[in-house]
């Protein structure tokens, strides 16, 4: 009898709205970070080991993949960052107005992509 | 478990296609869910062809007019036609909302209607909603109060009154419960935004005397926490409730309770 009701459509048809979107998307990006930091401690495990393996990873990042997993990582943490404050000040209880969460969630999206741009830019210059 | 496929015995078909007889030139496309328990196939969904000049406006209207005009065999609840009795509650154009309030001028090209989304169907557009049911009677939606003078008004003040608004409202029409991914994926264990918003209803109110009860009751990885705030509730309700609010406020309760 349970077995065979089917299941109505449930992801397949829904409608994706803002929040829905940079809720998955946090889950993501939060994925991405997680790999992306073991794979910056085993980098820098590398540089010990001499120069050599130095040239290779400047080498790779001046290619056109290496260019896209740089600016690749920074938009994801940018996004997870903004996400975050986002979601702090929902655990404060505030800006769950369908209103105000559109506007913050709008305000992440591109917030993401002008702090990529500025740490892209502009970063380099803080290090050196 | 994140299932994100349908079962074998749940893809949908294509069904039959209804052809206008009325020869209006002003038509519309609306395809619907179809599943009948005694043919043994999967669900389909069928077309029918609208006359609109002769429809009136809610997308509730518009299933009684094909029920009444063109194929009688097709299941939906329906009672109230006025958005407080939550029995029309459906999936119409990708959105959880009351067939009753919804206008289908709002809906641009075809009008596609589903059951309420992750549900297993009875039939049709109607879907089981026990689990919620159980649910919502597991936290106990009743005033707890051991005061034995009947014959006095259990008094309220103003301001602790005004904590209810926005949450007496609700007419458990499952349109959260079953716009929430977390739900879908977790329904079985998850209380889902409805009865969550219920809970804190009786939480919240100043005349209930086992708040601390409630509250441990619903701190639960599982009951509670779920709730990743993806608003899809928030945007859901048809009352302009806000269950992502009334879940993060327990939260809150929790977090700075001792």
């Amino acid at each position: 009898m349970e077995d065979k009701n089917p299941l109505s459509p449930h992801i397949q048809i829904y409608n994706w709205h803002i929040s829905s979107l940079i809720s998955i998307s946090h889950r993501i990006t939060g994925i991405v970070n997680i790999t992306i930091i073991t794979l910056i401690c085993f980098w820098v495990a590398l540089l010990f080991l001499g120069n050599t393996n130095y040239e290779l990873i400047q080498k790779f990042f001046e290619t056109f993949f290496g260019k896209f997993i740089i600016i690749g990582t920074i938009w994801s943490f940018s996004f997870q960052i903004l996400s975050e404050i986002r979601h702090l000040f929902w655990d404060l209880g505030l800006g769950f107005e369908l209103k105000t969460s559109n506007i913050t969630g709008l305000l992440v999206i591109f917030g993401s992509f002008v702090l990529t741009i500025l740490i892209f830019t502009l970063g380099g210059n803080l290090v050196l | 478990m994140v299932q994100i496929n349908l079962p074998k015995n749940s893809k949908v078909e294509k069904g039959e296609y209804y052809r206008d007889k009325t020869g209006s030139k002003n038509i519309r496309k609306v395809n619907i869910y179809r599943w009948d328990p005694s043919s043994g196939k999967n669900p389909r969904i069928d077309t029918y062809e609208v006359d609109m000049d002769n429809c009136p406006s809610k997308v509730l209207d518009l299933l009684n007019k094909i029920k009444n005009e063109i194929d009688s065999s097709i299941a939906y609840r329906r009672s109230c036609a006025h958005g407080v009795c939550g029995s029309c509650a459906m999936n119409m154009d990708g959105k959880n909302g009351l067939a009753c309030t919804k206008p289908h001028a709002e809906i641009k090209g075809d009008i596609n209607i589903y059951p309420l989304p992750h549900l297993k169907v009875q039939k049709d557009l109607i879907g089981d909603l026990n689990t919620l049911y159980k649910q919502y009677q597991s936290i106990e939606p009743w005033l707890k109060n051991s005061k034995k003078d009947d014959n006095k008004e259990n008094l309220q003040s103003i301001e602790d009154r005004s904590k209810l608004d926005g949450l007496y409202e609700c007419i458990m029409c499952a349109c959260c419960s079953t716009a929430c991914p977390s739900y879908w994926w977790n329904g079985d264990k998850y209380l889902g935004p409805a009865v969550l918003l219920q809970a804190y209803r009786w939480i919240i109110d100043s005349r209930d005397e086992e708040r601390k009860e409630r509250l441990k009751k619903v701190a639960d990885e599982l009951k509670l926490y779920r709730c990743h705030t993806i608003m899809n509730c928030t945007n859901a309700c048809p009352k302009g409730l806000n269950p992502a609010k009334a879940i993060a406020e327990i939260k809150k309760m929790l977090a700075t309770s001792i």
